[in-house]
């Protein structure tokens, strides 16, 4: 039994080849400076002091965060209820629905990106709709409206998803026992249903809120080349300014914030399991 | 009550339907729009599909996107089933170890993967292109795969493996008869999810390709600056594809079902109709492959990397000299010399560049060109004088000129008064007038340039304080103005009538006015960049003598004719020139296409180090402050 453990040596060797060592190279990247050779470079911070000292930056990363969190809690509020929906339906209404979800995600997210700005450009067919309801001159591709717009067509399929992955894992009997023991619906859903749909809802959260605070082609395609979110300022440096150690610096900065994000969100839901189990 | 849910319920699922299919819907009727609009539908037509199947790129494109996830899902698949099965038996602290190391690409913003992935390749010099997208794929898929394996191994009895080898098995047939017919139903999601995740990618591919490999989405990504319903076209092929293949993998079961156990679906549900799937895109992949070339032609079998501007080739140059030499042509675009410039300098290969005046001075004194070898070249007598020994190159030791034009104000004649432009010249950008109705352009260089010559200053002023102030005026602009910060998209927007005003390149205004005669285009008294776009040879060219044989055909009388007649910039062909600004010639008439060459404010590009830094990062920070002042 034990030689079937070797057949994961080669995947260690390329996991870390591949995986751990390309962070390890943003991070030294981050805290040298342009032009270094690998053999011989000095150590700096001043990368990290640029970004933290400048509002501007810092501006930029407070709005990719604030419209990523507007993103998660619109998906959150569209789609607990549709998951909802979809997991009290019979079994093939349900494989129906669940494949009426998953097919555009299927389909290319550049692609579906690429179609609203026919849609809202003007002239549009939403566009044309917003002026039949009196918002004349209104613009709606390249604001702030549109590309919120884009995150949550892209990402809200996540979410639901996963919530209903998580309704439909739930025992029934549960609601049941609650109902003899005399819960009204609303209890039974708040105390029963809701807490054990929690895991979906956190793993829903978290495959929104980190695309949508990174993404960059979602701005760039429905916000316009003036729309700067933090994943295209790292995608500036990187592609036309040629910054890469600043730019490997606000990755470290993008990487830590998800990671600490991430970490609070699992502790809510570690947190919540204790508190059943006592 | 309950009825009163359920139909509340069913309304959110149809609006959620409607909006998630509505752009789906809305892209395949404009896929056979008669016209190039993405708004107005004025008739049937399949051209946008012709176009499509002709485009090399385009169906390269689809072929490299296919090709890649089904290479990428076959060996992570198989690699990540093996390593899962693998891990399972090892240590714990060896298996939490790689549990957390997998959770890297999955947990990391895509951005950051992406990252890490190109700053690998780059550091090891390995070459950009296809193998670098594929061995990221592979990367980023194996975690997915393990992910969905890892359950079902845990949930089989561990003595299973060791009941089949204490009666006789050898492990490799205990591995395969035993263990994986138990997990198929976590290696078959694993492989599913695996594909979605690489057809669908954009952000890593976008990082790691090179060498003119894109997918689909990268080719979204930068064709989307123009209208082009092409892209219509194919996105609904790819919807048709993906559809096909989902509804198969999902109604074959459930007619198997009628006939068959449930006991026994378990295991065959997803592989019939997924080995089906997988064999026709196969299939598709193989059929790329063929389509040789004519062998007689003295340069088939070759290839020439071309990097050019992004809307920069006729119609039918590449096909036209690839049917005169044999050779196949690579093109890639950039949107800036900037962007150019990072990929050259880090090594990646090109035979071709066609790179602006400061910029050629640049790589020249970097020493990352090479001399042309005039023993080649016959063109030099076709080409105007007017662009012919300038100064960043004044023996043309390095450069043939690609086209060549001037930076002014394209305006739309019924919304602004020619009186103001007189009057305020560049400074209208700053009037409030307009405000709201402006396009700026996204280009640092000319972006400093209208300032610089806006404040009365040389365009190309080494002083601080000038650049401080050129700055400022930028600042206020795009805090007062609202203007959009655009490349080539102000093209088909001021063709349609858009904005009122727009900074443009000479040769995009030409296109602007030859389809909307509304718009005219103003060159302010203060001054304009003098411009050229030229032909170069990097050092690390691997193919120097087919890049000769180009530069010959774009600048012979046809190549720059076709050039010139489609994109409206100015041919530095003098017979060329003449015959499209003459009478009959395609912009008679029009201002945009015959450079200024009389005014003395207006000057040509001096490459400097330090100004290049200053304007670089000043131009990243009017941009920051464009989009904080939204």
């Amino acid at each position: 039994m034990k030689r079937f453990s070797q057949l994961a040596v080669p995947y260690i060797v390329w996991a870390v080849l591949m995986l751990v060592l390309p962070m390890g190279l943003i991070a030294l990247y981050s805290v040298t400076r342009q032009g270094n050779s690998i053999i011989s470079f000095s150590l700096t911070l001043e990368h990290y002091a640029k970004f933290f000292t400048d509002p501007d930056f810092l501006l930029i990363l407070w709005r990719s965060l604030l419209i990523a969190v507007k993103t998660t809690l619109i998906c959150l509020l569209l789609g607990y209820p549709a998951a909802y929906f979809i997991a009290r339906s019979s079994e093939r209404a349900q494989n129906i629905l669940v494949l009426v979800i998953t097919i555009p995600m299927w389909i290319n997210m550049l692609v579906r990106t690429y179609a609203w700005i026919g849609l809202l450009s003007q002239g549009g067919l939403i566009h044309r709709i917003f002026q039949l309801f009196g918002f004349q001159g209104t613009e709606l591709l390249y604001t702030e409206g549109a590309v919120l717009l884009g995150m949550v067509y892209n990402f809200l399929p996540f979410m639901i998803l996963q919530i209903n992955t998580s309704l439909c894992k739930m025992d029934h009997s549960l609601l049941e026992a609650a109902a003899d023991l005399g819960a009204n619906r609303a209890q039974a859903f708040r105390r029963v249903t809701l807490p054990l749909s929690l895991p979906g809802v956190i793993n829903g959260i978290t495959l929104v809120f980190l695309p949508a605070v990174s993404s960059f082609f979602i701005p760039k395609l429905l916000g316009g080349g003036q729309y700067f979110l933090i994943g295209n300022l790292i995608e500036n440096q990187f592609i036309t300014v040629g910054e890469w150690n600043f730019g490997s610096a606000i990755s470290m900065i993008m990487a830590v914030i998800m990671m600490a994000a991430m970490m609070a969100v699992r502790k809510i839901e570690i947190r919540n399991k204790g508190g059943k189990e006592e | 009550m309950k009825k009163g849910k359920r139909s509340f319920g069913k309304i959110l699922m149809t609006l959620m339907v409607i909006f998630f299919y509505l752009p789906i819907l809305y892209m395949i009727i404009f896929s056979f729009n008669d016209g190039k609009s993405l708004t107005h539908f004025t008739g049937f037509s399949l051209r946008w599909y012709r176009h499509m199947l002709e485009s090399r790129d385009m169906m390269e494109a689809l072929y490299t996107t296919f090709g890649v996830a089904l290479l990428a899902t076959a060996v992570s698949t198989v690699v990540g089933t093996i390593s899962a099965i693998g891990l399972s038996k090892s240590k714990k602290i060896v298996r939490d170890l790689m549990e957390q190391v997998n959770n890297l690409p999955m947990m990391n913003p895509e951005i950051v993967t992406a990252i890490g992935f190109m700053l690998l390749f780059i550091t090891f010099r390995v070459e950009k292109g296809y193998a670098t997208m594929l061995l990221a794929h592979i990367a980023f898929c194996i975690p997915y795969v393990m992910l969905s394996v890892m359950p079902k191994i845990r949930s089989l009895d561990p003595n299973l493996a060791d009941a089949a080898m204490d009666l006789g098995a050898t492990p490799w047939r205990a591995l395969t008869k035993v263990i994986v017919p138990q997990i198929t139903p976590g290696i078959i999601s694993g492989a599913l999810i695996a594909f979605t995740m690489s057809v669908d990618d954009f952000i890593i591919s976008y990082f790691v390709t090179g060498s003119g490999v894109k997918n689909l989405s990268i080719m979204v990504y930068t064709m989307s600056k123009r209208v082009n319903p092409s892209i219509n076209a194919i996105s609904t092929l790819v919807v048709v594809i993906i559809t096909v293949v989902l509804v198969l993998i999902n109604l074959v079961p459930s007619f198997m079902s009628k006939r068959q156990r449930k006991a026994e679906i378990g295991r065959r549900k997803f592989v019939l109709p997924a080995a089906g799937c997988a064999a026709l895109l196969l299939v598709i992949v193989w059929l790329s492959g063929l389509g040789g070339r004519d062998s007689a032609l003295p340069y088939a079998g070759e290839t020439l990397f071309v990097y050019n501007w992004g809307e920069y080739t006729g119609e039918n140059l590449i096909q036209d000299f690839e049917a005169l030499t044999g050779a196949t042509v690579v093109m890639e675009n950039f949107d800036s010399n900037e962007q150019m410039y990072i990929k050259v300098a880090n090594g990646e290969a090109y035979d071709v560049l066609v790179p602006s005046d400061y910029m050629i001075q640049r790589l020249m004194d970097e020493g990352l060109l090479q001399e042309l070898d005039y023993s080649q070249l016959d063109c030099l007598e076709e080409l105007s004088d007017e662009v012919l020994g300038l100064p960043y190159d004044p023996n043309n030791d390095y450069s043939i000129p690609y086209f060549w034009g001037t930076v002014g104000i394209v305006y739309d004649t019924t919304k602004v008064d020619l009186a103001d432009l007189e009057a305020e010249g560049y400074n209208i950008f700053l009037d409030e007038k307009y405000k709201g109705d402006i396009y700026l352009y996204d280009s640092e260089r000319d972006s400093f340039m209208m300032a610089l010559k806006a404040l009365g200053y040389s365009m190309n002023t080494e002083d601080e304080e000038e650049l401080r102030k050129a700055y400022d005026w930028l600042v206020q602009c795009v805090q007062t103005m609202e203007p959009e910060i655009v490349t080539d998209e102000i093209i088909d927007n001021m063709a349609q009538g858009r904005k009122a005003l727009g900074l443009i390149y000479s040769g995009d205004a030409a296109y602007v006015m030859s389809e909307n005669e509304d718009m005219g285009f103003f060159m302010p008294e203060s001054g304009t960049n003098l411009w050229s776009d030229a032909m170069v040879i990097p050092k690390n060219a691997k193919n120097p003598e087919l890049a000769h044989e180009f530069i010959n055909y774009v600048s012979s009388y046809e190549g720059a004719y076709d050039n010139s007649s489609y994109v409206g910039y100015t041919s530095p062909n003098q017979q060329v020139m003449d015959d499209l600004a003459g009478a009959g010639g395609d912009y008679e008439g029009i201002n945009a296409y015959l450079p200024r060459t009389d005014n003395e404010n207006d000057e040509v590009f001096v490459y400097n180090e330090n100004t290049r830094k200053m304007i670089g990062n000043l131009w990243s920070k009017v941009k920051i402050a464009a989009s904080n002042a939204s």
